[in-house]
Parts: C-alpha cells; structure tokens; sequence
C-alpha cells in the first residue's frame, strides 16, 4: 500500500497535475517555435537563359519613354507659348503711350549721365598710367620667382589628373558591371515573357507573313496582367484576337516577382509586344 | 520576403482574436490539469480496488481487516474506494448486531444502506471533473472559430480598404485566424479522448464496487443467520 503513487496522489494530486500540464504545453510551445526558426524559407529562383531570341516579340520600354519624354516636352512649350499670347492683348492703347513718354525721359538722363562719366574716366586714365609703370617693375621680380614654382605645380598637376583619369576608368567600370546585370535581368525577364506567350499563341488560320499587331500590357509587381490593350492593328480582327487571347492565357508572369521594384518598374510595369509571325510558308 | 513564424502572428493579431487564444491556451492548460489528475486518481483507485481484493479474499478474520483499517487512519494515510464501502458496511453492521433489540434483517438493511452511501459518495469522488473535460471538448472548437471568423472578418474589413486586392493583403490575417482554430482543436481533442477513456474506467471501478459490496452483503448475510 505504501508506495510512490499513493504518495503522489496525497492532496489528491493537484500539485503534481498543474506542474505537468504547464511543463506539458511548454514543451509544445518550444517545439512549435524551434521548428519554425529551423525551417529554410523556399526561394524560386529566375531561370536566366544564356541565348535570347526575339523572333516574334519585341520589346523596347526605352525607345518608348524617350518618345513619351519628348511628347512632354512639346506640350509644355506649347502651353507656354499660348499663355504669353494670351497676356499680349490686354494691354490697353493708354499704357502704351505712357511706356513710351518713360522710355524718351530715360534716354535723357542716360546721355547726360554718359557724359559726366567720360571726363571722371580722363582723369582717371592718367593716374593709372603711373600706377602701372611702378607696377610692371615690381612683376618683373615676381614673374621670375613664379616660373619656377610653376614648373614644379605643374608636374603635381599631371600626376593628379593622372589619379583622377585612373579613379574614374574605376568608376565607369563598376557602372557598366551594374547596368548589364540589370540588362540581363531585363533581357531574362522578357525572354521569359516571350517564351510563355509564344507557348500559348495559337494563330488563326488567316495569319500571313508580314502581319503585325502591337499589343501594350500593364502589369503589376506580382506579374499578374492588368490589361492588354492592341495599339496597332494588323487589320485583322481574328489575328488581334488571337494576340490578345495569348497574353491573357500565358498571364500571370509569377516569375517576375522576384525582380527588384525600381527595375520592375522602369522596364516592366507597361510593355509593348510585337506579334509577328515570320516562320509561315506564305 | 517577409518570414511569417506562428508566434509573430499570434503577437501580431488582434485583440478580439488575441482574447480567444487567451481563453483558448487556459482551457487547455486546465485541461491538462484535470487530465493528469484524474489520470493518478483513477489509477491509485483501481490498484486500490487490486490490493483491498487480495487482502479481501485471502482468508483474514474480517474484524482483523477493520483493525488494520483503522491503524491507517491513525498513521494519516489515505482509504480509498472500495476499502471504505467495506468500513463503512462492517461498522454499521457491528454497531447494530451489538443492539440486542435490532431484528437481523434490520441489521442487514442498516448495512448495507450504509454501503450504499459510501459508495455513491466514492463514485462522486472519482467521476469529478469528468464533465469539465466534456465541455472542454465539445466547445472549445466553437471557440476557435468563434476567434476566426472574427479574424477573417477584420481581414476582409482590411481588404476592402485596398486599392489593389492581393494574397499578400488577407494572408496574414487568415493565417493568424487559423491559428485560433488549431488552438481550439488541440484543446478539445485530448479533453475528448480523456473524457471517453475515464469515463469507460470510472464505469469498470465503480462496477467492481457494486459486485464487492453485493458479495460483502452475502457474507454478512451468512454470518448473521448462521448464529
């Protein structure tokens, strides 16, 4: 009768109860946590083809923000050309004259003033010839004694620009290294994007060489295909059709998440796409 | 990519979820509690009920067993189940056959009504908190849902404010009402495979109970027709 467990059941065993089931979910919560932080988070990784073909897309985001740029720019200059017209009339005939009646009274006090200020120069123009005299004496001494140094600050010179010349080969370098990582990313991106329509294309029996519709996506950073919309038409209407139905179908490009914000947003947040089909027998 | 752990969710949630998993985390560790506890009570009862038979049966001099009963008592160790239906039969049943008025079946019926309250009072003793852990089990599954349907709520109720609907936006927040869920559901299941398993024990201690103070009631029956 005297054993352990009757011990253990002394106060009907409520202490050694809560003790067990505090450590008991403890446990749980550390196993639960240690777990997590052990688990290795999945990366997907972007595939980079070696060799991209651009045989029925192409893309040039660049060429078309140049262009919209420079759309910009004539706006504005027109804007500002229309206000300055606008202003022009108001002027009323009575300003005018008095514009006029100022301008003859500045003219005046002008001539007047010139004159003063010739004879001041007269006397000016003597005291200085002496000046001068004196002076070319004293630079004399000085340009001596300067040609010296001047040898020598224009060595340090040379080695200078050498330093700087060299520094900025550095930079320009480390400069290009960056844009064609970021060239290559876009290229992978687009190659990407190519291959996928490419798969879903199906090209309607009326499809001839030649043919060409150009379609403008926007999409967003998730890859997912916000619209497409045809901004040249190959004139015909199931060959649109046809374009259309294929970005719909190959969207959304996953794989373009994983690309930086900034570089999504310069190249891919809208994109043009040329369909062409050139490897048809006639 | 942000790396989403179960405990920053939890810390992350929001209040009205945060209290569900309060109140789900203190059922189940009262859960616990009582699981344990019934697990050692239910136990020592029945290697009591093993050890009183032996003794029962082995042929010792009934008043002898009273005695040593007694001694136990004195030594402040603890009488459980069946012992103390037996105790509380035999003191009856001597105190009444010592009255030399008393009828005989008089005596039996004051032993065994006796009997009878020790042992209802021995099977309140070991049915206790049993029902507690049957509605740990059956409500604390409504509980997490009741936490996650509040979160999927507030999730939504976020999501409408988005301009751009996207997984990224409800994720967090599904995953954190989830998390209510699971909580509810490890609290109830092992309330509810504890609950079906003491009850089925407490059915077979108490069973031994009757059928030993059924067979006591014949012994003393014999004793007191047989002078």
């Amino acid at each position: 009768m005297h054993n352990t467990l009757d011990n253990v059941v002394i106060y009907n065993g409520y202490p050694v109860s809560i003790v067990a089931a505090v450590s008991f979910h403890c446990m749980v919560l550390t196993a639960l946590v240690y777990f997590q932080a052990n688990r290795a988070p999945q990366v997907l990784n972007l595939v980079q083809p070696t060799v991209v073909k651009a045989l029925l897309i192409d893309v040039n985001p660049q060429v078309r923000n140049a262009q919209n740029l420079e759309r910009q720019r004539l706006e504005r200059l027109d804007q500002q050309r229309q206000t300055r017209e606008e202003e022009l009339p108001r002027e009323s005939e009575a300003e005018r004259e008095l514009e006029r009646e100022r301008a003859a009274a500045e003219e005046r006090a002008r001539q007047q003033a010139q004159e003063r200020q010739r004879q001041v120069d007269v006397d000016a123009l003597r005291q200085q010839q002496q000046a001068d005299a004196e002076r070319q004496a004293r630079l004399e001494a000085e340009r001596v004694r300067q040609e010296q140094t001047r040898a020598q600050e224009e060595q340090a010179r040379l080695r200078q620009i050498d330093e700087a010349r060299e520094q900025e080969r550095q930079r320009q370098q480390a400069a290009q290294e960056l844009a064609i990582t970021e060239f290559e990313l876009v290229q992978s991106g687009t190659a990407l994007i190519q291959q996928l329509v490419q798969e879903t294309w199906s090209r309607p029996p009326s499809a001839r060489n030649g043919m060409r519709a150009i379609l403008q996506i926007r999409m967003l950073p998730t890859g997912e295909l916000v619209s497409a919309t045809i901004t040249e038409s190959s004139g015909d209407a199931a060959f649109d059709r046809s374009a259309e139905n294929a970005v719909y179908r190959a969207a959304p490009f996953r794989e373009l998440q994983t690309l930086p914000i900034n570089l999504f947003n310069r190249n891919f947040r809208t994109l043009s796409l040329i369909f062409q089909p050139e490897d048809l027998l006639f | 990519m942000n790396e989403l752990s179960p405990l920053q969710l939890i810390l992350n949630a929001s209040p009205a979820v945060q209290f569900v998993m309060l109140i789900l985390l203190l059922l189940s560790v009262v859960s616990w509690v009582m699981i344990t506890q019934r697990w050692l009570v239910l136990s020592a009862a029945k290697k009591g009920v093993q050890n009183f038979e032996h003794r029962f049966w082995s042929g010792m001099d009934l008043s002898q067993l009273y005695k040593e009963g007694t001694e136990m008592q004195r030594e402040n160790m603890q009488i459980v189940g069946m012992e103390n239906i037996f105790r509380a039969g035999f003191k009856e049943f001597m105190r009444l056959r010592r009255q030399v008025s008393v009828h005989r079946d008089a005596v039996m019926e004051g032993a065994q009504r006796a009997m009878r309250v020790a042992y209802s009072r021995e099977e309140e003793k070991l049915e206790k908190h049993l029902p507690f852990l049957a509605t740990v089990g059956s409500v604390s599954p409504y509980i997490g849902l009741f936490g996650t349907v509040i979160g999927i709520m507030n999730s939504f109720i976020g999501l409408a404010n988005q301009a751009q609907a996207t997984l990224q936006v409800v994720a967090p927040g599904i995953a954190e009402a989830l998390i209510a869920t699971a909580m509810g559901l490890f609290a109830a299941i092992p309330a509810v495979v504890a609950y079906n398993k003491y009850s089925a024990n407490v059915d077979s201690i108490t069973g031994s109970y009757i059928t030993f103070s059924d067979e006591f009631s014949s012994i003393l029956h014999r004793q007191i027709h047989s002078d």
